[in-house]
């Protein structure tokens, strides 16, 4: 058992590390904070400024979200530098992700149908 | 080792000299099989809980006057009913007990990869259970466990925020046991283990793992939106504040459904290795089984929106959902094949595990193809929340789960305590809770397709005559629950030493010292074989062990 254990406490060391420097991470606190200014900034302009159709100021928002959130789970989660295997499964996750806003989309997109017919009994 | 005595050294034995040490290795313990014990208690603590909530229901339903309770306590006595048996113990039951206590030993493991988080899961479990009673206590919950807004979130008068807290807290235990599972599945699997030598109770549990990281996630947000709006009016469900309460039903159903199978995948699980054991027999179709929990375990989540036909959900959208439910029968019904193709031409033995899976199998074909009858629309329309439904769904989750629950847990009460339980007392109460049981649920399929709607406790007299045999039929399952607990108990002093294997069956749990060691195995096993590899001549050999009035 202790021979077992010793050659798993070796194998443990021989693997690859790589880490994330402290560097990266305060850039990417640094960036996520460009990206926050961005989300006010764009609702000041969209409530003070311009008149943004809807469906432009949602991808705007959401462009902002999205790339807040890579960043996140990239660096601060560590899935850049994590195992294919832990890759896979938070890609998974967001794959389930798509699951659920495209189907209850779904819904939304088809409650409306057909239009000529008016509203359902 | 001797069948006369038990191992001198388990993981139950300790040293402990004064009862407060005693206390602390156990409540500190990161053993999984010590907090498989704990979670066996406190689950079985919540069933007997959820059963006297159901005695409530069922006795008010004697007569067709609301004469026992008010409405109001019967919207109570229902939802601790539903939110006790659904959270507390149908989802956590065979993963966080047999699952905790199996996955490693099946894996040639000393433990599961995060012993803490297993041990966290379980304080999680019991803190939401806290919560839920705390709530119930002070007047309860009158939402149902469905929780629907915007009357949860906003009209209800009742303990909703404190219930909704103890499920959420309840899901992160869920989750742990998910992840736990998850990782030591793929990590930490015995030399030669490998993916198509699994027991298909690993596989089963995989799926169910799978289901629980990726969906209860969802439910949290959701449950905690009703928290929000109800505690600070943020329009999101409700209608009046500029919210829709179909996106609950969304958000609730993306969980809610693949639920179901974190409570079913685990117990098919459990029915392959009962059905290959007593049949002794290599499982038919292994692979056909074991993708088939996957299957399942993907297809549960396309098809939530069957619980919303009669919402105002889009009429093609429920068309959508409606098709891909059909889809879910075809895993299913590749289970149910392959059980019963292995018992073709097996040495079967009517021992009370296998009473169990052959009730089991009975029972899930009613419950599934109920389920077929409410997915499709057109009849849907008609039985929606009727007792058809609850039916449907009892067939499933107590004639699946539970007696895949109770079937496993005889299996592997050798295991667990080293003893044996009374054979003949075994079959008698296996045979008490399928009568029970069918005469409790049967005639609400009656009830649910005559129109009686769940839900209220006044009925029109016509119905009578159904429900006070659905009454008749709880009582007879009562006693069916209560019998295996005595003689459970008393086989934990009285029952005969058990040994390493007592059912002659394979897989590496068999293959330690009942109860096992603190760490399962003296030495890593290493696995040359396939799983359920019965010899040809194992059948032969039960044929010729036979005596009169032997069980087998």
């Amino acid at each position: 058992m202790a021979e077992q254990h010793a050659h798993a406490h070796a194998h443990h060391h021989g693997e690859k590390h790589t880490h994330i420097s402290r560097g990266t991470y305060y850039r990417v606190f640094a960036a996520l904070m460009v990206l926050m200014v961005l989300t006010v900034a764009a609702w000041w302009v969209e409530k003070n400024l311009l008149e943004i159709p809807g469906w432009l100021a949602v991808t705007i928002a959401m462009s902002i979200a999205i790339a807040k959130t890579v960043l996140i789970v990239l660096y601060f989660m560590h899935v850049k530098i994590s195992s294919r295997m832990t890759q896979v499964y938070a890609a998974g996750a967001f794959v389930w992700l798509i699951i659920l806003f495209v189907i209850t989309m779904g819904d939304y997109v088809a409650r409306g149908w057909p239009p000529q017919a008016g509203p359902l009994p | 080792m001797s069948t006369l005595s038990l191992p001198q050294s388990s993981y139950i034995r300790d040293n402990s000299r004064t009862f407060t040490d005693w206390l602390k290795s156990w409540l500190l313990t990161v053993d999984h099989k010590r907090i498989a014990i704990l979670y066996l208690l406190s689950i079985n603590f919540f069933f007997l809980l959820g059963g006297l909530a159901a005695t409530l229901v069922r006795v008010e339903l004697i007569t067709p006057q609301g004469d026992l309770m008010s409405s109001d306590v019967y919207n109570r006595a229902f939802t601790l009913h539903g939110v006790i048996m659904v959270f507390f113990f149908l989802i956590p039951s065979i993963p966080a007990v047999l699952g905790n206590f199996l996955v490693p030993l099946m894996l040639g493991a000393r433990d599961l990869a995060f012993p803490r988080l297993n041990l966290l899961s379980w304080y999680l479990y019991m803190i939401g259970g806290l919560f839920a009673l705390i709530a119930a206590v002070f007047g309860g919950v009158d939402t149902g466990w469905t929780f629907y807004t915007p009357f949860s979130s906003t009209y209800s008068n009742s303990n909703v925020v404190m219930t909704i807290t103890g499920a959420f807290i309840m899901g992160f235990s869920s989750i742990l046991t998910g992840l736990n599972f998850i990782v030591t599945i793929h990590k930490m699997r015995a030399p030669g283990l490998t993916w198509f030598r699994l027991p298909l109770f690993i596989w089963a549990n995989y799926a169910t793992s799978i289901i629980q990281i990726l969906a209860t996630p969802v439910l949290g947000i959701a449950l905690l939106l009703v928290v929000v709006e109800r505690l600070w009016g943020v329009g999101i469900y409700d209608p009046a504040l500029g919210g829709d309460p179909l996106l609950f039903q969304h958000l609730f159903w993306f969980y809610s459904h693949p639920a179901v199978y974190i409570m079913i995948l685990p117990a098919m699980g459990v029915i392959s290795e009962l059905i290959s054991t007593f049949s002794r027999k290599r499982i038919f179709g292994y692979e056909f089984i074991a993708f088939s929990s996957i299957a399942i375990a993907i297809l549960g989540f396309l098809v939530w929106g069957h619980h919303m036909f009669v919402s105002s959900q889009s009429v093609y959208a429920g068309l959508v959902f409606s098709f891909i439910t059909m889809l879910v029968a075809i895993p299913s019904a590749i289970k149910v094949f392959n059980w019963t193709a292995t018992l073709y031409k097996g040495s079967i033995s009517y021992r009370t595990p296998m009473l169990y899976a052959l009730g089991f199998i009975g029972l899930f074909v009613i419950g599934g193809l109920t389920g077929i009858f409410l997915g499709v629309t057109a009849v849907d329309l008609h039985v929606t929340d009727t007792y058809f439904v609850v039916a449907h769904f009892h067939y499933v989750m107590v004639g699946g789960t539970i007696m895949a629950y109770l079937g496993g847990i005889h299996f592997w009460w050798p295991k667990m305590t080293g003893r044996m339980y009374n054979e003949t007392w075994g079959s008698i109460a296996a045979l008490i809770i399928f009568v029970g049981f069918n005469m409790t649920f049967f005639p609400q399929f009656i009830l649910g397709y005559l129109g009686m709607p769940r839900r209220y406790h006044v009925y029109p007299p016509e119905f009578q005559i159904l429900h006070v045999m659905s009454t008749a039929g709880a009582s007879i399952l009562a006693i069916g629950f209560i019998v295996p607990l005595i003689y459970l108990g008393i086989s934990l002093r009285k029952g005969a030493i058990a040994g390493d294997n007592p059912w002659g069956a394979t897989g590496l749990e068999w293959k330690t010292s009942s109860p096992p060691p603190t760490f399962n195995f003296d030495k890593t096993p290493i696995v040359t074989e396939e799983a359920y590899a019965y010899p040809p001549e194992a059948a032969e050999r039960d044929a010729a062990a036979w005596r009169p009035g032997s069980p087998l």
